[in-house]
């Protein structure tokens, strides 16, 4: 059973959660990335990228885009099922694994986005919570 | 001698002709086939996928009995029944010496060019045109000519479609398990594409007590078989790919051994990333001679992945059927469970057919006697 039934379920929970972290203080994590990072998600299809607004410190810290208007050249791309995407902002997914089994497959410098890591225990629970509440909506 | 064969024309173009055979020269027999086992090593030829010379008697998973035995050929004598190896090594070569029969440089060489070692071929088109015989052997005609080393010779009574099976895919399939992988009791294994090889495989993990023992496939038909022949989960594979499941199956950390028995990029792909750190997969499915594979590179040093190939089972033929039949006769080994359908030796293309819709395990050309 696919976490996500459609692009649309996709979007409304990983990409309106992404929203939610633009107004957040990890949202000024996406600075020290320098550059904007491309999901690109399979079963179901879908792309999301966020673009970093200057100046640093501003709110929002960065812009959602979904498919067809995520043109801007990444900097960082990361591609994953969609289920294992869920599981990952879940906190269910040891990165150095998923990379070895190819779960996941990063282009760019990874090590930008490496330093964003320790960061992301805060992150977890809330993407577990905002999940179950776009799944009950 | 007249006999009517199934000849690759070209590719994609496979029909019934009468072909003359020559009779077996120094160091040959000649073999009447009973069976023979349709394999999709046969159909990677029809399809050019696994390119060899036109044209082709198809066909190398065969058991029958000697017709007649060429000058210096003391083993055998006709009557006796056979089962055809279509890797007959010379002994002498290089591998051979390294005890790697399977690798065999003379077998490979011949095999590549589609005649016996010495460079000939023994079918013949009415015409006088040479029809190459597919692997050194050519088991789709009535009778064939193989060198002394490619019939082994069977014990009386032995059920001689049973022993076409073993020839090819039961040797293949436990041979991975057994020799390449080396599993061990207790060890967790799964087997990606679950046909003639991959249940081979999984009657020989269940031989050696691995346990789980996972059948991957995208046939719910032939997860059917893969139970009968002794997995103890299916995973039937959809779009996202069958990961997910074996690492549920695993508690998060993959199996020991992997094995692809189908000869693709992407599921060689699977059944590597489907390992546990310190785990191997083995490759035994035979993809077309181009294609490349992408693999994760930190996984092998930072998790001690192996990545084996497997080819014949790494057998030798005399050494291992024998053994294979006496498991059979044991209860052990269920030769039979993969033999799903008897096809003539014009229902080539129908046996296909059913080998590509997973409705069959193993089809098998049956001869009239
Ligand atoms: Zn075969
Ligand atoms: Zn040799």
């Amino acid at each position: 059973m696919a976490v996500f039934n459609d692009t649309a379920a996709l979007y409304g929970t990983i990409g309106r959660f992404f929203e939610t972290l633009t107004g957040a203080d990890e949202g000024q994590l996406i600075h020290r990335v320098g550059g904007p990072v491309l999901f690109v998600y399979h079963n179901p299809e879908g792309r999301i990228l966020w673009v970093p607004c200057p100046p640093p410190g501003g709110r929002p810290a960065f812009r959602v885009l979904y498919g067809d208007e995520a043109v801007e050249p990444p900097l960082l791309t990361f591609e994953q099922d969609a289920d294992t995407a869920d599981r990952f902002w879940r906190g269910e997914i040891d990165l150095a694994q998923a990379l070895a089994r190819q779960q996941l497959r990063a282009t760019g410098p990874l090590s930008r986005a490496m330093k964003l890591l320790p960061h992301l225990d805060a992150v977890y629970p809330r993407y577990a919570a905002f999940a179950s509440g776009a799944a009950g909506a | 001698m007249r006999v009517r064969a199934a000849v690759l024309a070209d590719y994609g173009r496979l029909g019934l002709e009468e072909l003359d055979l020559d009779d077996p020269g120094p160091g040959e027999v000649c073999v009447r086939l009973a069976a023979a086992g349709v394999c999709h090593s046969d159909y990677h030829v029809y399809t050019g996928d696994l390119p060899l010379p036109v044209p082709m008697v198809l066909g190398h998973e065969g058991a029958g009995r000697v017709q007649a035995v060429g000058p210096g050929v003391s083993a055998l004598r006709p009557g006796d029944p056979v089962v055809l190896s279509w890797l007959p090594a010379c002994g002498r070569c290089g591998p051979c010496l390294r005890g790697r029969p399977e690798l065999c440089r003379v077998a490979a060489l011949a095999g590549e060019h589609g005649t016996l070692p010495g460079g000939r071929t023994p079918f013949r088109r009415p015409s006088g045109e040479p029809v190459h015989q597919f692997s050194l052997t050519g088991a789709f005609a009535e009778c064939t000519v193989v060198p002394e080393a490619g019939a082994v010779r069977l014990p009386e009574g032995a059920d001689l479609a049973s022993a076409a099976l073993l020839s090819c895919g039961v040797l293949t399939g436990t041979g991975a398990v057994w020799r390449t992988a080396g599993v061990r009791p207790g060890e967790s294994v799964a087997v990606f594409g679950a046909g003639g090889v991959g249940c081979s495989a999984l009657q020989a993990a269940r031989m050696v007590s691995a346990y789980p023992r996972i059948a991957v496939d995208v046939h719910p038909r032939r997860l059917e078989a893969a139970a009968a022949c002794g997995a103890t989960h299916l995973v039937l594979a959809g779009p996202g790919g069958p990961l997910e499941r074996v690492l549920d199956l695993t508690g998060g950390e993959g199996v020991d051994a992997a094995f692809e028995a189908i000869g693709r990029p992407e599921t060689i792909a699977q059944a590597f990333n489907a390992t546990r750190p310190g785990g191997r997969a083995v490759v035994i499915g035979v993809a077309p001679p181009h294609l490349d594979v992408s693999l994760n590179a930190f996984a092998f040093p930072s998790q001690e992945k192996r990545l084996l190939g497997c080819w014949y089972g790494e057998s030798s033929p005399a050494r291992d059927i024998p053994a294979l039949l006496r498991l059979q006769e044991a209860g052990a080994l269920d030769v039979r469970s993969l033999l799903s359908r008897r096809y003539a030796l014009d229902e080539v293309g129908e046996a296909f057919a059913a080998m590509l819709s997973g409705a069959v395990t193993r089809a098998l050309i049956a001869f009239a006697s």
